[in-house]
């Protein structure tokens, strides 16, 4: 009997020791998780900002009060904005900025816990972007000249301008600053549609005059190559009937030599052969040969 | 012996609270228990096959380097709540944005898409290098690359990636011409976009790798889509005109070829027909010289009496009488054309025969 009433006291304590260490616990204990801080304060002032993550302490309501803040990075897009380059030229711009809290304590004491912080952050990029891009033509923004882009520079002069504003007056570290956008006003994009349509149909009959002229290339070289080669072959054709000539010459040459006036002679009847035709008329007197033979006797 | 006094005050107040859990305790012990221990395994959690589980303890992330940091498929032991938080993200999965920014609605079937411009604010485009419009759509791809990073860090990915990719690819056409972009320019247009875009996510600490980025519209404003059709056409009709020469280039040559071999082979057959001929000749050339040298005479009378008759024999032979008195007097000879050449000649006999009668 004094056993279980023991284990029972013991029960009983523990219990409330486990009670009292949780309440405890519950009340004064900050858990931060990773990319979160929390801002401590005391009776409604500010104390402290717990910005590591683990495990932290304060006093218990209503002494202490702990507000979470979001330490993770966030993006914000400006709106649209108008304004002139330097070689005075409108253009519209939009940019985005990646920022998070460097500062708890300042940035609720300044913009609060809740979205306060775009409106200031929509103000400060666009000064900045009014600012900076008027110290730049619109050909360091677009053009196919590698020297005139200066978009990393202006980007950078973007961020280095709103920088330091930003973190001195709302405890915001801007970690980039982007141009999401880059466009014409209304009236600019009706030129410069016009001047594409103008400079399309110039591509066009330019591509037109370009194929013609390199298709008559082709024929004319063609048809020179073609005559070349026919030329050519006439040649070759000339000097094989040349030589051809020379050695039927020799040949002949070689026989006749033997006897010129054998073929002086022969060469007088092949003549008669080739001249006397079919349409030849000769005019024999009858005493003449081979006729006169009728007329001698044996 | 220890002295029974009344009882105290926090004792009267903790005796109805003693007593249920006492009470509680005699009936529901092996419950109890059975809760606790429940309780200290409610930490261990199944990490799923696609999934990667990060530990928080007392909120701060467990492991120094991301390799201890995030643990793979299985079962992963951690202590319960409030203590460890484990925290799983199916890092595997391919996530995809479609970036409308900087599109503009095409015309649909029937409509012009005739506009005189182009309102910024409501109309999407991007500007490229040599200041032209040209209307562009985008799906990009992405997954977790380092999961503390997206998890605790980074900016919220679906939002970080559409700006980011929006603002890599305003760049990158802003430093092409028109029609490298819409022709051949643009494979190494996403390529750069791409890279820049990624370049962007890793400054922006989003923790995100993005996997692949496609185009599915870059085209010219309708305003100006009929010209760059035109240019098109233009460009295809210049291409076939000079394929068309260059067939006819295909064919002329080869048969200029063939004309110039078939003169030089003829050449070369004649060569060879004339030098066997010409060795024939003078081979006959030889067996009648030896003949000739042999009996001259007889030789040179019977090739001059075969001349002879052969030419009698081809031509046509008009005989005449010898002359009187060594002249003739009168004698009409006709050589006619082949049509009225018969009557002529042999009017031209008769009146040789009634001369010849009346000498």
């Amino acid at each position: 009997m004094g056993e279980s009433v023991n284990v029972q006291a013991r029960l009983r304590a523990a219990v409330g020791a486990v009670a009292v260490i949780a309440i405890l616990f519950q009340a004064m204990a900050v858990v931060v998780p990773e990319g979160q801080a929390v801002l401590v304060t005391r009776f409604g002032r500010p104390l402290r900002a717990a910005t590591s993550s683990g495990l932290h302490w304060k006093l218990p309501w209503p002494i202490d009060q702990a507000v979470t803040l979001d330490m993770r990075r966030r993006i914000y897009e400006t709106g649209h904005t108008e304004m002139l380059t330097r070689d005075k030229k409108n253009v519209i711009a939009r940019t985005f900025v990646v920022w998070r809290i460097a500062d708890p304590i300042l940035f609720v004491q300044s913009l609060g816990t809740g979205s306060g912080a775009d409106g200031k952050l929509d103000g400060l990029l666009t000064n900045a972007a009014i600012g900076t891009l008027g110290g730049h033509d619109l050909s360091a923004l677009v053009s196919t000249n590698p020297g005139d882009l200066q978009v990393d520079q202006i980007e950078k002069e973007l961020l280095a301008s709103a920088q330091s504003t930003a973190r001195q007056n709302y405890g915001v570290a801007l970690d980039q600053v982007r141009l999401e956008r880059i466009a014409l006003p209304e009236e600019n994009v009706m030129a410069v549609l016009q001047q594409m349509r103008a400079e399309r149909r110039q591509f066009a009959a330019k591509y037109d005059a370009e194929g013609e002229r390199e298709a008559s290339r082709i024929r004319s070289e063609a048809d020179l190559e073609a005559a070349r080669i026919v030329a050519k072959g006439a040649e070759e054709e000339a000097r094989i009937r040349g030589a051809s000539s020379a050695q039927v010459a020799k040949i002949y040459a070689t026989a006749h030599r033997v006897n010129p006036e054998l073929y002086k002679f022969t060469r007088s009847l092949e003549s008669l052969d080739r001249l006397v035709t079919s349409s030849t008329s000769l005019i024999l007197r009858t005493d003449s040969e081979p006729f006169s033979v009728l007329q001698q006797k044996p | 012996m220890r002295r029974q006094g009344p009882p105290s005050e926090i004792r009267r107040l903790a005796t109805p609270i003693a007593r249920v859990v006492d009470a509680a305790w005699q009936r529901m012990h092996w419950w109890i228990a059975l809760m606790v221990m429940l309780y200290a395994l409610s930490g261990i959690t199944v990490v799923r096959s696609d999934e990667i589980a990060v530990v928080q303890r007392w909120g701060r992330l467990v492991g120094a380097t991301p390799a201890l940091q995030e643990h793979g498929p299985g079962l992963l032991f951690a202590f319960p709540r409030p203590i460890d938080r484990v925290i799983r993200v199916q890092a595997r999965r391919i996530a995809e944005v479609t970036i409308t920014a900087l599109n503009d609605q095409a015309p649909s079937q029937g409509e012009t898409g005739y506009y005189a411009t182009l309102d910024p604010l409501m109309q999407g485009y991007a500007l490229t290098g040599d200041q032209n419009v040209v209307h562009t759509q985008m799906v990009a791809r992405y997954r977790i690359r380092d999961v503390a990073e997206w998890a605790f860090y980074g900016p919220p990915s679906d939002d970080v990636v559409r700006v980011e990719v929006s603002a890599a690819m305003v760049r990158s056409l802003g430093e092409m011409g028109v029609d490298r972009v819409l022709s051949d320019g643009r494979k190494d247009l996403i390529a750069l976009a791409a890279r820049r875009a990624q370049a962007g996510l890793d400054a922006a600490h989003a923790g995100i790798e993005l996997t692949s980025l496609e185009l599915t519209r870059l085209a010219p404003p309708a305003a100006a889509a009929f010209e760059f059709e035109a240019v098109q056409s233009a460009y295809i009709s210049a291409d076939t005109k000079k394929k068309e020469a260059q067939a006819y280039a295909e064919m002329v040559i080869p048969q200029a070829q063939a004309r110039a071999n078939a003169r030089v082979q003829a050449a070369e057959a004649e060569t060879a027909a004339n030098l066997a001929a010409a060795n024939g000749d003078a081979s006959a050339f030889a067996a009648l010289e030896r003949e000739y040298r042999a009996n001259p005479a007889v030789v040179r009378e019977r090739l001059y009496r075969d001349a002879i008759d052969r030419a009698l024999n081809v031509a046509k032979v008009r005989w005449i009488p010898p002359p009187t008195g060594g002249r003739y007097s009168g004698l009409r000879i006709i050589l006619s054309s082949p049509a009225a050449g018969p009557t002529r000649a042999r009017a031209a006999e008769q009146d040789a025969e009634k001369e010849s009668e009346e000498n």
